[in-house]
């Protein structure tokens, strides 16, 4: 019992101890976390469904994470980006519907070119020296999901699982408008290789799952045969260690695998926030 | 470095609009029009169809020449009912029962599989031989016949019929001298319920046909058809005789069912071909909504024979006009004579 109270006492005092006194021990890992919420246009064709157009809405959540890294003299960013998405489309005539959810999931290696690394866009508005930075690193991700079609028999859905490495680019600049310091970022990721789930052109699920029949079911996707593009603008407005984010999302996803044409492209305006985060890390 | 960067940011807005029209990975949509819907119809055949070779050397169906002949019938001024006539028309040219199209006010269809046809059923009998105290278990409808046979009705697959059914069914039937599965009117369902009925029926491991699907738009463009086996089942097995009663009514699942307990040891079928419908079935649209269903993927028998058309019976039987005046289902009057021998 004794010891369980020193245990205690130990952990309050540490959470009560002098900030000041903790930084001389310990350095800060600089951090951010991201949360949005989003509202927007779709428009959806995948031809093992249907041959139709479909278009709607869809909603989105994302929930991002960065952090400053040790690699390349503290250049070097590290992104982590979940992304969720639910569209509920029609076809012209109103008559059949897509039901659709997928979840992506990225992480990123971004190199800050013109000045130190910086977690968040208050880090930047805060920061010293240039106002522009211009972020450069690979990409890994990958998605599932589905999409259903009400009406459809042998063939209702369309699963989603992918993988695939991109190139991603950013760039933050900082800049005053009315004595409000803003910042606007913008980021772009384009995936160069990857491979994917695709039933083939004819074959039902049926046939791959119950019979356990597999035709080139794993394909192997590039710019060529899935020409992808994930774009999101933003502004920021920095307020103290919080800042609100207001930001457009652009997101293009194709692809023509067994014959099989997919598309999903959407369009979201997204609210939400950015909070800067000093993680206490012990000195080795 | 500076002029550098300022050239950077300038640009940036030009690479950014320039990637945004990404290359486009559609489809060709054609135009909510007479004319439109009808090619949307035909390429949805022409390119997803599974029996379109078959169809041509079996029962000389051209596809290629349909949209010229059936677009000669279109005109500007026609209304929906006269444009599903024709549409449902030149899907009817394929005699595929599993071929569709569904608008609010109708469904385009050919049933001549089983409507050019003799009957071989009567529902009364049917009802006359189960009586009132018959036992359901799903869609299992089931009794023991005075003289010890078990008569067990199956008029569906659409049900869920699961492991649990059948195996009470078959241990309530099992003090019997044999059994009569009538598969009569049963136009089918989910394959899933038919193969798990049909591994009660054999003891090892059975070949019992091919599966292919399309790999791409052409007319040939199939997989390596790949084999299907009947796994025997881990319940209760019928391990007497067995007579599986047929008509031109069993299609789809159903006719995939007798294809797999035909060649049993302990069972034959008995009555008319059945009504065929080998191609698993997809869904597609048209411009103007309507649905379309065509066969995707084609199921073969044991020797990769076509199975499209219907599958022959072990012992061919027709129910007799005198027999049903006088109440006799002809059908299970000769399989309980076989069971009895």
């Amino acid at each position: 019992m004794t010891r369980l109270f020193l245990i205690i006492g130990c952990v309050l005092g540490l959470l009560c101890c002098d900030p000041v006194a903790a930084q001389e021990t310990a350095s800060f890992r600089r951090a951010s976390r991201t949360t949005l919420f989003g509202v927007g246009g779709a428009r959806q064709q995948d031809t093992y469904l249907s041959p139709l157009n479909y278009r709607g809405l869809q909603l989105n959540f994302l929930f991002g994470t960065q952090r400053v890294t040790h690699l390349l003299d503290s250049c070097v960013t590290f992104q982590t980006l979940l992304q969720a998405d639910f569209t509920s489309t029609t076809n012209a005539p109103e008559k059949a519907t897509y039901l659709g959810g997928v979840v992506h999931f990225d992480a990123a290696w971004h190199y800050s070119f013109c000045g130190s690394a910086v977690v968040a866009p208050s880090a930047l508005a805060t920061a010293g020296g240039r106002s522009f930075r211009v972020l450069l690193g690979p990409q890994v991700g990958a998605s599932f999901g589905g999409l259903y079609n009400t009406r459809n028999g042998n063939n209702p859905a369309q699963a989603i699982a992918e993988m695939h490495i991109s190139a991603s680019a950013a760039f933050l600049w900082r800049f005053r408008l009315w004595k409000q310091p803003l910042v606007l970022s913008d980021q772009m990721d384009i995936p160069l290789i990857g491979m994917m789930f695709s039933p083939a052109y004819g074959q039902s699920y049926y046939e791959i799952f119950t019979l356990g029949n597999r035709d080139h079911n794993i394909c192997v996707t590039t710019p060529f045969n899935a020409p992808t593009l994930r774009n999101q603008l933003a502004v920021d407005l920095p307020f103290r260690r919080c800042t609100l984010r207001l930001a457009y999302l652009a997101d293009f996803r194709q692809s023509r695998t067994n014959e099989i044409r997919r598309h999903t492209y959407s369009h979201a305006f997204l609210i939400g926030w950015v909070r800067q985060l000093d993680i206490l890390r012990p000195r080795k | 470095m500076n002029k550098i960067l300022h050239i950077f940011r300038l640009l940036l807005p030009v690479v950014w609009l320039s990637v945004m029209p990404v290359s486009c990975v559609k489809e060709a949509q054609f135009d909510n029009t007479p004319e439109g819907n009808l090619d949307a119809l035909w390429t949805i055949i022409d390119e997803h169809y599974c029996f379109l070779d078959y169809k041509k050397e079996a029962i000389g169906v051209d596809w290629n020449i349909m949209r010229a002949r059936y677009r000669q019938r279109l005109t500007k001024s026609m209304t929906n009912a006269q444009l599903f006539e024709v549409l449902a028309e030149m899907l009817s040219e394929l005699r595929d029962g599993h071929v569709n199209l569904y608008a609010a006010h109708d469904v385009g269809r050919n049933w001549s599989w089983y409507e050019d046809y003799p009957r071989n059923f009567s529902q009364e009998l049917q009802e006359a031989y189960l009586g009132t105290d018959y036992k359901i278990a799903s869609s299992l409808k089931y009794r023991i016949l005075p003289d010890n046979i078990g008569y067990v009705v199956c008029s569906s697959f659409q049900t869920a019929l699961g492991d649990g059914n059948i195996s009470e069914v078959l241990s309530y039937l099992s003090t019997c001298n044999g059994l009569i599965l009538d598969m009569r009117e049963n136009s089918g369902g989910s394959l899933t319920y038919a193969e798990l009925l049909a591994q009660r029926f054999t003891n090892e491991r059975r070949l019992v046909g091919y599966i292919a699907h399309k790999t791409g738009r052409g007319h040939s463009d199939f997989s390596e058809p790949e084999p299907e086996y009947i796994e025997p089942s881990l319940g209760v097995r019928w391990q007497k005789r067995a007579v599986v009663l047929t008509n031109r009514h069993c299609y789809s699942a159903t006719n995939t069912f007798i294809r797999d307990v035909k060649g049993c040891p302990l069972v034959t079928v008995m009555g008319d071909q059945t009504g065929g419908g080998s191609g698993m079935p997809f869904n597609s649209e048209l411009p103007n909504g309507w649905s379309v269903r065509f066969s995707a993927c084609p199921m073969y028998d044991a020797q990769m024979n076509h199975i499209e058309f219907g599958i022959q019976p072990d012992i061919q039987m027709a129910l007799n006009e005198a027999d049903r005046a006088r109440g006799i289902d002809t059908l299970i009057e000769a399989a309980r004579t076989l069971l009895n021998q």
